[in-house]
């Protein structure tokens, strides 16, 4: 039976929207049409639970599923239910106009209805996940996670490339903290993974998925090894290199130019006599992290505090903690901003000429010392391992994270980690906090089965034509070709029916949201509407149910106004809407189509905000052509942090 | 450049006008033909890509929206629903005005169309048959004027003294026999033909005709056995000769549109026939003298 829940707030919504005609219009669509003053509340809880029984279709008609999705969730075992949020979508933010608010609550509860009948419930998995975790890297990171694991009870297998030199790694790893914590923390973390399984080696292959990855070792020893892993973490950190202007600033040709690094270490020995004048050049074009720029203003505030002239010239210089600048300053140091445009040597030392770009002159200056930094980069294992294991890296070539807030060690594949340096430059304590937030997310991983449910793609293998399209768009590796055929695998997917948009022949449709039910809804959305509003102008908003609709119930929240006639519609994610849906909700009658999407970069499913701009850049090039007005189809970002979003692209009616 | 390349070279050479019409091709030719796309039910799967061993289709990142807006949908409808639906929707919104094809967003897959490469097309249907839109046909015309491009015409030429050179393609059974019969009985040809024998008439290439006509022979005569007497393949429809008959049917309307009309020919005499494979020559070598000479002599005697 399919029932409708409205639900009063305690008796305000009812002041704002004619609830008896909403009531009456319902029972036409409903078999069951029940109005509570509080659904969220214990008593309206038991009130909807006495009401159902295990296999009827419910719309809840009350406010955001944010809000009573989750106590209603543990009370109720129906999984086939539809939310209109006629609080925050309708009654708040159409206050002064209640005839049309009401119509719109109709609208969207005929709406309702017709998803109801295309629901299917959510497909379920589980999926054993083996055990073992591999951690490769043998810097700070990588014996952190290891020996995080290895403490939460994880079978870990350490895999550290052929050369490691220890003594090497602390002289260039400096940069992270003093070599004395550097050395002392490694000791520390030495002596608890005594147990863990340590192999030289190298990736040859990996195959697989989350869960359940079949890793391919060229070993020292053994020669090839395989093996099954539950998670990955990548901690192949990073390294140094001269920059390209070095050759310029003479080094190599002058032995009084040398790297910075190399005059801490030595200025350690050095007595007060030696105090000598030292420039600091720092490469103009190269960028530099703040990693980089707080270790700069750390060694040249310690060269400083030890008597010597430090001149820093310098483009550009981004830093953790402005103290540091602070203290390098109050040491004595002076920045020049600018480059060194020539060096040249002779007896009283190097003659450097900056070019001070700040206050466009130049200036000569006499230095004992010329002194490098060098740059940070990735190391050559990790673009080695990260072709390896089919995950992306960043334009300088450090491992690419999925959501640098939400998920900054998930890699662009499920079940792989990156923690420590190959990342991006780290301290020592960012180093270590990264290496334990990748552990416990494989340890997430790896503790217990995966169990997920949702609504998944559907491929129908005699409809594909295995053009590939669906694989090129998946942001999760959760298609694959295997045998000639596109095959899902549950443990990557995320829900978002990215595919579905991609795919030319329809041989892939999700689960409840298929072509079919979207066509169905719009006309029930028009053709309602039509009823109860005539000529009217009206227009759809395809929302993605991340950012854009928690923006539209934000705006309900904060009682930012907008017109009436508009059609909020909840996409799972942006990036599934194609041209189809857009022309289909022209061709019904809407003024104006609009597609928000989460903020540029800010995806859940990392790539629906672009793809989304493409196909309405696509539909909105095949309506210039026809000689329709562009204009009528839009792509927008919306996120909750701006309310005012759905004012602005829905001002007035229509 | 592969052999197709190379022949299409050699016919560029010869041509002495530009061809103007689009060919029929006989029934039993065969590579030779054209390819006839429908975007609208495409659901750029590359299939056809994949299967084209000569590289002669390939994507191209445009939408197709003349053809999606003019597509009549089968009652059936397409086996690409979203291509079909898509098509209809744009039907139904269509507005004033021309429509052009646009290009995909770059980023975007499934979309997106095909082109066909006349002139690398071996017409070996596997496109076709790779299809699962059935979106491609093979249809036996030749688009000669588009693979030949403009023909720049050679200078006339003002030969006072000149007698006709044709090559003679003979049959390694009959018609050699014929020639030779016709020496035993010493029946009297023009000695402006000379003959090469092949195993079979079916055997000659059209590379060879062409490039007896690039160094300035007057006329090729192809000669075999009778028709339905083959040594390969007797009466069988895909018989040497019976073969040959049709290329060189083909290969004569090539001839007509590149301006070498006449100068092709192709007969047949069994061994025993000695007098007919003398007429057959004589006539020839008339029909040749009557049209004058090759025009691509003057082309030659520029070059040398």
């Amino acid at each position: 039976m399919k029932k409708l829940f409205l639900c009063t707030c305690n008796g305000t919504l009812n002041k704002l929207l004619d609830f008896t005609r909403i009531g009456k219009e319902a029972k036409a669509i409903y078999d069951v049409v029940e109005v509570a003053d509080n659904l969220c509340l214990e008593e309206g809880l038991a009130e909807l639970e006495k009401g159902l029984s295990g296999d009827d279709r419910l719309v809840i008609g009350a406010c955001s599923s944010q809000i009573i999705g989750v106590p209603m969730k543990q009370r109720i075992k129906n999984d086939l239910v539809a939310f209109v949020p006629l609080r925050e979508q309708v009654g708040w933010v159409h206050l002064e106009e209640g005839e049309s608010a009401t119509n719109k609550a109709i609208v969207l509860l005929s709406d309702a209805a017709v998803q109801l009948d295309y629901m299917e419930s959510q497909a379920e998995f589980t999926e054993n996940m083996v055990g073992r975790v591999l951690v490769i890297g043998g810097g700070i990171a990588g014996l952190k996670a290891a020996s995080d694991l290895h403490r939460l009870g994880v079978e870990v297998t350490l895999l550290e490339p052929f050369k490691l030199d220890k003594h090497h790694y602390l002289q260039t790893s400096v940069f992270m903290s003093d070599a004395d914590t550097l050395r002392s923390e490694i000791q520390e973390i030495q002596k608890t993974i005594l147990d863990v399984e340590r192999i030289r080696g190298e990736i040859r292959e990996v195959r697989g998925q989350l869960g359940s990855y079949e890793v391919t070792i060229n070993g020292a020893k053994d020669g090839s090894m395989t093996q099954e892993f539950g998670a990955i973490i990548i901690a192949s950190g990073n390294q140094q290199s001269l920059p390209s202007s070095a050759k310029k600033m003479r080094y190599g040709k002058s032995e009084r130019v040398v790297t910075l690094d190399s005059l801490i270490s030595n200025s350690k020995k050095k007595r007060a006599k030696d105090r000598s004048t030292i420039l600091v050049a720092v490469d103009f074009d190269a960028p530099m992290s703040s990693v980089e720029g707080s270790h700069l203003l750390r060694t040249t505030r310690d060269l400083a505090a030890r008597g010597n002239t430090i001149i820093v010239v310098y483009s550009d210089i981004q830093t953790e903690d402005e103290n540091l600048y602070r203290e390098a300053r109050d040491s004595g140091v002076i920045f020049i901003r600018g480059r060194v445009t020539r060096i040249k040597e002779n007896d009283k030392g190097l003659s450097c000429r900056i070019e001070n770009t700040l206050e466009s002159m130049q200036r000569d200056v006499i230095a004992d010392r010329v002194a490098i930094p060098r740059l940070i980069g990735p190391t050559i294992e990790t673009t080695q391992i990260a072709e390896k294991l089919g995950v992306e890296c960043d334009d300088s070539g450090f491992i690419r994270t999925r959501y640098s807030k939400m998920k900054p060690v998930q890699t662009s594949r499920r079940g792989i980690f990156v923690a420590g340096g190959a990342k991006m430059p780290m301290s020592l304590s960012d180093a270590m906090a990264s290496a334990q937030n990748a552990v416990l997310e494989a340890f997430k991983i790896v503790r217990s089965p995966l169990v997920r449910s949702g609504w998944i793609p559907v491929i129908d293998d005699e409809e594909c034509d295995v053009c590939k399209a669906c694989l090129d768009a998946c942001p999760n590796d959760a298609l694959r070709l295997m045998d000639d055929r596109i095959v899902h695998i549950p443990a990557h997917c995320e829900f978002c029916g990215i595919c579905v948009s991609a795919c030319p022949t329809r041989a892939i449709e999700f689960q409840s949201h298929s072509k079919e039910s979207w066509f169905a809804r719009f006309e029930a959305i028009a053709a309602t509407h039509k009823r109860l509003e005539g000529k009217k102008p009206f227009s759809l908003v395809f929302a993605c149910s991340e950012c854009a609709n928690a923006s539209i119930d934000q705006a309900g929240f904060v009682g930012k106004q907008y017109g009436t006639g508009s059609y909020v519609i909840q996409f799972p994610c942006a990036g599934m809407v194609s041209p189809i849906e857009i022309l289909k909700g022209l061709v019904v009658g809407a003024n104006r189509v609009i597609v928000a999407h989460c903020p540029p970069g800010g995806c859940h499913h990392q790539t629906g905000d672009h793809l989304s701009e493409l196909v309405v850049s696509l539909t909105r090039d095949m309506l210039r052509e026809i000689g329709q007005n562009p204009d009528r189809v839009r792509a927008t970002y919306m996120m909750a942090a701006m309310p005012d979003k759905m004012q602005k692209e829905v001002p007035v009616r229509g | 450049m592969d052999k197709r390349g190379r022949l299409i070279q050699k016919i560029r050479n010869i041509a002495v006008q530009t061809p103007t019409h689009i060919l029929e091709v006989p029934e039993k030719v065969e590579g030779f033909g054209s390819i006839n796309y429908k975007p609208e039910s495409c659901s750029a799967c590359k299939k056809c890509i994949e299967a084209c061993e000569v590289e002669a289709l390939d994507i191209d990142l445009m939408v197709q929206l003349p053809a999606y807006l003019s597509a009549i949908i089968p009652e059936e409808g397409f086996r690409s629903k979203n291509r079909e639906t898509l098509i209809s929707l744009l039907q139904i919104l269509k507005g004033e005005g021309d429509v052009q094809a646009i290009p995909v967003p770059s980023g975007l897959s499934g979309y997106g169309s095909v082109v066909w490469i006349t002139e690398k097309c071996i017409a070996c249907n596997k496109c076709v048959e790779a299809c699962p839109e059935d979106c491609l046909d093979l249809e036996k015309k030749y688009d000669l004027p588009t693979i030949i491009g403009n023909v720049v015409t050679p200078p006339s030429i003002s030969i006072t003294e000149w007698e006709p050179f044709v090559i003679c393609f003979v049959c390694w059974e009959c018609s050699h026999a014929a020639a030779d019969l016709a020496g035993l009985m010493h029946l009297h040809y023009p000695a402006n033909i000379r003959t090469v024998r092949v195993p079979c008439s079916g055997a000659v290439e059209p590379i060879q005709i062409m490039t007896a006509m690039e160094n300035g022979v007057d006329g090729v005569l192809v000669t075999g056995c009778l028709l339905s007497e083959c040594h390969y393949g007797g009466d069988d429809p895909l018989a040497g000769n019976f073969m040959q008959q049709d290329f060189v049917h083909f290969w004569q309307s090539v001839f007509k549109e590149i301006g070498l009309g006449g100068r092709l020919h192709i007969d047949f005499a069994s061994a025993a026939m000695g007098i007919r494979f003398a007429e057959i020559v004589t006539e020839f070598v008339e029909q040749i003298r009557k049209i004058g000479p090759s025009p691509l002599r003057g082309k030659l005697e520029v070059e040398s």
